[in-house]
């Protein structure tokens, strides 16, 4: 009996396996009969396969985390891993009911927010935060939350680690406002602080947390080292909530948060403060762009540290389309001020950008993500179009660097 | 708790009447504050679940452009066994949401809307509509249509949205 016939699946059943492999074998038999004949010589068989598990080869600065909402069954939200360099998904991390997630300081550990119901779709309903060991994609261990985390669009501040890592936040929504604190390291949770109606948690070094209030203020809370409030102070109107909002979608990078606003105005915030401080906001557009050109989607903005370089996906709309995605790239110099690349999608087959994010090596990618799943790789230097991927998920709305 | 519903969707269809769209927003801001106290319908539209919506020969109900969709976002549930101002069978409606205030091009007024979500079953996946006039980040959450308004349902899957009418703009 030839080798291939001995085939055998899980559950030992060797009937389907062998009928297919003999009408292959027949198959084959003709076509390398027919090959054989017309080039005389018969290649020789293929060596045998053994079926393993695949280990993560070592990160690069070109992998991505696409977050994916699975918006036609969001039971089953998802983040997948993707090489920006290979064009190739490396695996999956599965997330539950309408996560928040969170990658900790160190690219070790993915933390998720979530929600599962004992049978499917209904159910007894559990709540907990599931931390995911980044190099083998598997679930480590989980720490059990009340049942009142926010279900939203995803953030960065959605679910948040101290900068330290010892701590994770869990902004709790029902829809009284509060965040949960975890301790990360003992894998308890060590309480609930109440923000009085703001919402979010943004980090600003081992133990602040900001949140961001109707008033278009921050209220910060500063924490002891287990986790429990010290203080809290309210900073200063940063941003009018009824003119000019911002996305809530800010950009933590080297310390401080971006946000940009509807109508394309840049706030970078100092969350590290017992009160946030802000620098004086500029703007994405001048002379007959402002007012026509705004950023739209979801993952606004991203910033490549090293090099200064802000990135934000513009198109030409109202405010009432800020969820519309972009039809161009504009990258600006977050020192200077001044737009040094303005890169329209570049192909006709790109529907709207949704997201986009920035590798932080010297060589950086650009990643865009769209209405309908493709993610665009772009050279963030020139702006010059690398690959489009298909479809990676459903809706890919927000992406992580490793 | 009957009562209370039927008070709170008074108070709410006389406020709409009576004041400006923002000071009416600001109160249905409080009265969303408040259900954090009190867990119960803050703006139940159970007794208008039926009632259809003002008619325009264009209106089409399972078209994301139909004109109380003006905020909505999420799949219709026109499209899912409801229609836009009803959750479909088996679901249940969600006891609190979002406001939006909509243009009825039929008649030239300005509508305040509720857009309920109806809960309890999985993603419906039809007619996914995001339209976002005058829509606000989280921060001002009885302005925003991201977050999932069945988080105070016993089920809190997200099934579809209605945009219900709850009464004339006056501006």
């Amino acid at each position: 009996m030839p080798k291939v016939v001995m085939m055998r699946n899980a559950r030992g059943k060797l009937g389907f396996c062998r009928r297919v492999a003999s009408r292959a074998l027949v198959g084959t038999g003709l076509l390398v009969a027919a090959a054989g004949t017309v080039h005389g010589a018969v290649p020789p068989p293929l060596p045998e396969e053994h079926l393993t598990v695949a280990k993560l080869p070592a990160p690069t600065p070109h992998w991505i985390w696409v977050f994916d909402d699975a918006i036609n069954n969001e039971i089953d939200m998802r983040l997948h891993l993707y090489d920006g360099d290979t064009h190739r998904t490396l695996g999956q991390i599965d997330l539950g009911y309408w996560p928040m997630v969170a990658l900790s300081p160190d690219g070790k550990t993915f933390a998720a927010a979530t929600t599962y119901f004992s049978r499917g779709n209904k159910g007894t309903r559990t709540d907990v935060v599931e931390f995911t060991d980044t190099t083998s994609l598997e679930t480590k261990h989980e720490v059990a939350l009340p049942p009142k985390r926010i279900m939203s669009v995803q953030t960065f501040f959605s679910l948040s680690f101290s900068s330290d890592g010892h701590l994770l936040y869990v902004p709790y929504v029902t829809p009284a406002a509060s965040f949960g604190v975890v301790d990360a390291q003992k894998n308890t949770l060590v309480g609930e602080i109440d923000t009085a109606g703001c919402v979010l948690a943004i980090p600003g070094g081992p133990n602040r947390v900001s949140s961001i209030c109707e008033n278009g203020k921050l209220l910060t809370v500063t924490l002891d080292a287990t986790g429990h409030e010290v203080s809290r102070a309210t900073s200063d109107t940063f941003f009018d909530v009824d003119k000019d909002p911002i996305f809530a979608q800010g950009v933590p990078s080297a310390g401080s948060v971006t946000f940009v606003s509807f109508d394309g105005m840049v706030h970078e915030v100092d969350p590290t403060g017992a009160k946030a401080s802000f620098r004086t906001p500029w703007s994405l557009t001048d002379g007959a762009e402002k007012g026509v050109w705004r950023p739209g989607g979801v993952q606004i903005a991203a910033i490549h540290a090293q090099l200064g370089r802000l990135y934000v996906q513009m198109h030409k709309a109202g405010q009432e389309a800020h969820k519309d995605g972009g039809t161009e790239i504009w990258a600006f110099d977050t020192k200077t001020h001044k737009r040094v690349g303005r890169w329209p999608l570049g192909s006709p087959k790109l529907t709207p950008v949704i997201a986009v994010q920035v590798s932080q090596d010297p060589q950086p990618l650009l990643f865009a993500a769209t209405a309908t799943g493709q993610v665009a790789i772009y050279d963030a230097l020139t702006g010059k179009l690398r690959h489009i991927e298909k479809q990676i998920g459903q809706t890919p709305w927000l992406m992580f660097n490793p | 708790m009957q009562w209370l519903d039927r008070f709170f969707e008074g108070r709410t269809r006389s406020l709409a009447q009576r004041t400006s769209r923002r000071s009416l927003l600001a109160g249905l801001g409080q009265i969303v504050t408040g259900a954090a106290l009190l867990p119960l319908l803050p703006i139940d539209r159970s007794q208008r679940a039926e009632a259809a919506p003002p008619k325009a020969e264009t209106d089409d109900p399972t078209a994301c452009e139909y004109w109380k969709y003006c905020a909505i976002d999420g799949f219709l549930c026109s499209c899912c066994g409801g229609s836009s101002s009803s959750c479909p069978p088996g679901t249940q409606m969600s006891p609190i949401t979002w406001i939006g205030t909509c243009h009825n091009p039929a008649d030239g007024r300005d509508y305040i809307v509720s857009y309920n979500d109806c809960c309890g079953k999985t993603s419906c996946g039809n007619c996914n509509c995001n339209r976002n006039e005058r829509e606000k980040p989280m921060y001002r959450l009885s302005l925003n249509n991201d977050v999932n308004w069945c988080m105070a349902n016993t089920n809190v899957n997200y099934h579809c949205s209605t945009s219900v009418v709850l009464g004339v703009s006056e501006k």
